[in-house]
């Protein structure tokens, strides 16, 4: 029972007092009685009782719970204290709430995609697996299916390995027919991840064999939207491309299986099907395996390697130069994301550095202004550890409210992030302030409240009580101690304000030449709609040619379409394109590994004029040859310039790997590059066939348009339903939300490093601001001095301007090297600029001087106003 | 700025001994803090200063430890004192301390006198 009620600690302290007064009473009494007067006697037991209210204090501790009442003391004392001064309690507070804020904001992106624990069973052991196409330089490609069952079968490293990609697909006996992306994998696809249903069941091996019903596993989010989650949809049956299909799953809520990179629809899948793998050489599978318990992944990245070295000795034309690449799932998974969310995490640690230095500031201001208040503490017996604990305490409660409401301010942050940033960039329902993020903003709260209190605590402990008590609050060391603290913070504040900025610059700069790269083609009014027919209704080509035919032929008929084509993959399509081979004839035929390739896009006579790309040589496409297959095909300059150097490409035959014995065509023009993936990437090499050529099913129309693309959506979509009302029309929406998609990541990422360095800025110069009118008070009376002995107005400017101008060039020269030691960080985020790049260093350093030069200006133009004879007598 | 040196310091230093004597002292009768001081200083023939600082922690201590007991009264000058006394447990202790005092000023003895306990065996 060591805690009682308020009210027993309240009548002890009522009996120490008592019972010290007795004490006195009685040593007075007995000096009386020995003849002293009254008030020597009490002056001479006063002397030797010492210091009652120490006395008191040392004496409570031994009650035992002293910790617990000096801390709830020091509560109370500080709450009291801060209510005492709201300007600066609110000040203080806002700013540590928008430091830890962003930090939480931040933090809770973190946890989410690079610290919580995945919906796999040992997900450290899972390793993604692709060919590292050492000619091709691409490290992570696609692998085949007789690649992946060789691996599979001779790996000793993995306990099993699986296959899978990604594709569209579309769904009918579900209310309306939808296309819906879904991944097929080998059948032990679930038993690798180690996820189980939900409802129902996951694949077993006989679901993949030929004879067995056709099956699906739906993910939990298909599963509420599509069939409202009803449980039982479990043997419900559907059709997926006009073939039925039988539910026997749903995964649970929390599964997703999602790799993006070389996903060939670029969405997360909605549903699973079971297949079962035939040797075949095409390049399209995503791998994903469990390494044996104790197996490393550099040991089994090794074997591999040797395997792969092996089947290239074994067919050199097939798998020659080929190696195989090992990604640690949660490495994969974080991709492209990791980067860029360590660069802000390191921005906002930068803001919340800021705001500490400011609240910093403004804490030494008030220690200086407190210094009686703490004198006569200290004098009446509280020890330098008590009153450190006190301003700790005190800086405690600021940073905790602060994170309080930076909590709230993450919580609008993090809704904001999740609504701003690029689809499938972040798991957004997964993001949010949760138990691990209050514990982070709880840990940062604490640290900040101890990193920006400690300083002007253990300042005001040094407090000498004679000094202080006598001072009139100049030129003692003291103020100079602080003074110098205040401008080390200024300092340090410009610097960080620096570097965010710098990086915030580079990356303002790269995108707006990223935003300015030609794509090569006009985007503009041009509306996109995907149609996949399905394999079963549309079997023979010519089928699948003639309703493409009849689609462009009809959307060009719709009043306001200037013109409508169609290609397999268009421009910034998000999902994997086509890449192949070629040989040219009449070269002597190169290694294996060194042969020509290209990536290949089949469409019709009308694309170059839809969506704009220059004919540089020769001619396009016919209508007869887009109708039929004449051998014909246009190349891109890139490719004339590569394999063609010095000569007409015109004329010349070459044949493209995309089918067995593929046919000589002749080259009958040369068209301009478009950015098929990425602003930021060269064109490659491009081949354009007709579709009779190379009959896709899955095709995505383009419509140039005379007005808004989008009002002819539903037009659109009721043609190709007028067409086949089965038929689902998928990607509905236009050209420029494409091109604005490839470039979402890198403006998201701008835009967020360009608002903290915002917040940087403006908590910097408010810093500078406050620090420079806290001098101009601390030196109205030497300004009144000195404009007594004839100082002109510009004199007082330049005196206190010129100090804080100092303060920013010191800042600014460390930041400067500061930002050349971290905007490396930035290298691969940036395009087209240096992470050195002088411009962006010389005009942020610029405007970083002209704020101080105004935060600055502001209190010294009322130094100007000093009236010297009010300044001398005010002390 | 003069260096103090810490009440609590001082109080460890005497712990041992302070409540050693404060417990022989209880023995005697019930007392209240001024008396114990008093006695404290007459019966080491006025060598003894118990300082305020240091007596009423202990005092507290020991009452926390339960070997001594208080209580409020009236005395003899019509003043409510407090007033401890010792606890069976209180006794306990005494004995226990006085016997380890022994053994130590004894062994003090013999530290400092080395030559004398030689010539003595």
């Amino acid at each position: 029972m060591r805690l009682r009620p308020w009210s027993r600690r309240r009548a002890r302290e009522a009996e120490l007092d008592a019972e010290l007064r007795s004490h006195l009473e009685m040593a007075v009494q007995d000096r009386v009685e020995r003849g002293e007067t009254l008030e020597e006697a009490e002056a001479a037991v006063r002397r030797e009782f010492g210091n009652a209210g120490l006395i008191k204090e040392v004496t409570r501790e031994m009650w035992g719970w002293m910790w617990l009442e000096q801390i709830l003391q020091d509560v109370r004392y500080g709450a009291r204290f801060l209510r005492r001064a709201p300007g600066f309690t609110s000040v203080a507070v806002l700013t540590l709430a928008l430091g830890i804020g962003a930090n939480t904001a931040i933090f809770s992106v973190v946890d989410a995609v690079l610290l919580r624990a995945l919906p796999y069973r040992d997900a450290d052991r899972l390793v993604t697996l692709w060919e590292d196409n050492r000619s091709g330089n691409h490290p992570r490609n696609v692998t085949s299916a007789a690649n992946f069952l060789e691996l599979q079968s001779q790996a000793k490293s993995f306990e099993e390995m699986a296959a899978f990609f990604d594709m569209r697909l579309n769904l009918t006996g579900a209310g309306e027919p939808v296309a819906v992306p879904i991944q097929v994998g080998t059948t032990n696809l679930f038993t690798v991840l180690g996820a189980n249903a939900m409802l129902g069941r996951t694949f077993t091996a006989e679901d993949g064999e030929p004879g067995h019903g056709n099956v699906i596993v739906l993910s939990y989010g298909f599963w509420q939207r599509q069939f409202g989650g009803a449980r039982d949809v479990i043997g419900k049956t559907v059709a997926l491309d006009g073939a039925n299909v039988t539910i026997i799953g749903v995964m649970p809520a929390d599964f997703k299986w999602f790799i993006k990179e070389n996903s060939r629809s670029g969405q997360p899948p909605e549903l699973w099907v079971p297949t079962r793998l035939r040797q075949a050489r095409g390049r399209y599978l995503s791998s994903v395996g469990r390494l044996k318990p104790g197996v490393t992944l550099a040991e089994a990245q090794a074997e591999l390697n040797t395997i792969m070295s092996r089947l290239g000795q074994e067919q050199p034309e097939y798998n020659a130069n080929m190696g195989v690449t090992l990604v640690g799932v949660r490495e994969q998974l974080a991709g492209e994301i990791k980067t860029p969310l360590l660069v802000l995490l390191g921005a906002v640690a930068f803001v919340l550095l800021i705001a500490c230095a400011n609240v910093a500031n403004l804490m030494l201001a008030r220690a200086a202004s407190r210094s009686k208040e703490i004198a006569i503490r200290a004098a009446l017996g509280a020890g330098g550890g008590r009153i450190i604990r006190q301003l700790l305490t005190e800086s405690l409660l600021l940073s905790l409210m602060g994170g309080a409401l930076g909590v709230g301010l993450a919580m609008w942050g993090v809704a904001a992030l999740v609504a701003l940033s690029p689809p499938n960039l972040i798991g957004s329902e997964q993001v949010g302030v949760s138990l691990p993020v209050l514990g982070f903003t709880l840990g940062v709260s604490i640290l900040t409240g101890v990193v920006f209190g400690l300083l002007p605590a253990l300042e005001a402990s040094r407090t000498d009580a004679n000094e202080a008590l006598k001072e009139t609050g100049r030129g003692n060391t003291r103020s100079r101690r602080s003074r110098r603290a205040r401008a080390a913070f200024v300092v340090v504040q410009i610097a960080l304000a620096l570097v965010l900025l710098v990086g915030a610059g580079l990356m303002v700069r790269s995108f707006t030449r990223l935003v300015a790269v030609d794509p090569g083609f006009d985007p503009k009014n041009l509306l996109t709609l995907r149609v996949q027919l399905p394999a079963r209704k549309y079997k023979e080509d010519p089928k699948v040619v003639n309703f493409y035919r009849q689609a462009t032929e009809q959307l060009a008929s719709l009043p306001g379409v200037r013109s409508v084509s169609l290609a397999n993959y268009l421009p910034f399509y998000t999902g994997l394109g086509a890449r192949t081979a070629f040989t040219i004839e009449g070269q002597p035929a190169p290694a294996p590994d060194k042969r020509p390739s290209t990536d290949v896009r089949v469409t019709d006579e009308n694309y170059f004029r839809t969506l704009g790309i220059p004919v540089l040589q020769g001619r396009t496409f016919t209508q007869q040859e887009a109708t039929e297959d004449r051998h014909t095909i246009v190349i891109s300059e890139a490719l004339a310039r590569k394999y063609f150097p010095g000569e007409n490409p015109l004329g010349k035959r070459i044949a493209v790997t995309m089918m067995e014995n593929p046919p000589m065509n002749e080259i009958i023009g040369v068209v301009a590059d478009v950015k098929y993936d990425k602003l930021d990437a060269e064109a490659y090499p491009m081949v354009y066939w007709t579709l009779p050529q190379l009959t896709y099913s899955e095709m995505t129309l383009v419509v140039r348009t005379e007005g808004d693309p989008l009002a002819l959506a539903a037009p659109a979509r009721r043609v190709i339903q007028s067409i086949d009302p089965a038929q689902p029309v998928a990607d509905l929406r236009t050209m420029e939300s494409w091109v604005g998609e490839s470039v979402a990541r890198a403006r998201f990422g701008t835009l967020l490093l360009t608002v903290f360095a915002c917040i940087a800025l403006l908590l910097a110069s408010v810093g500078i601001y406050g620090v420079t009118a806290y001098t101009v008070t601390q030196r109205t009376h030497e300004i009144g001095i000195r404009v007594a002995l004839g100082a002109q107005a510009s004199d007082v400017l330049r005196l206190i301007v010129g100090h804080g101008m100092r303060l920013a060039l010191i800042g600014v020269a460390v930041g400067v090297g500061g930002a050349l030691l971290l905007t490396r960080v930035l290298g691969t985020l940036l395009f087209g600029v240096s992470p050195t790049d002088l411009a962006t260093f010389i005009s942020v350093a610029s405007v970083l001087m002209l704020v101080t030069f105004l935060a600055c200006y502001m209190p010294a133009r009322r130094a100007t106003k000093v009236d010297p004879m009010l300044a001398l007598r005010s002390e | 700025m003069p260096k103090k040196t810490p009440y609590r310091n001082r109080i460890e230093l005497l712990q041992g001994t302070l409540d050693l004597l404060i417990l022989q002292t209880l023995q005697w009768g019930p007392q209240h803090g001024y008396g114990i001081s008093q006695a404290i200083r007459v019966n080491s023939g006025e060598v003894l200063q118990v300082d305020t600082g240091s007596l009423y922690p202990a005092l507290h201590r020991l009452e926390r430890q339960k070997a001594i007991s208080a209580e409020w009264k009236i005395s003899e000058n019509n003043q409510q004192v407090k007033v401890y006394r010792l606890t069976a447990n209180g006794k306990k202790q005494l004995a226990n301390e006085r016997s380890r005092w022994e053994q130590l000023s004894e062994a003090i003895g013999h530290a400092l006198n080395p030559q004398k306990k030689e010539s003595e065996v």
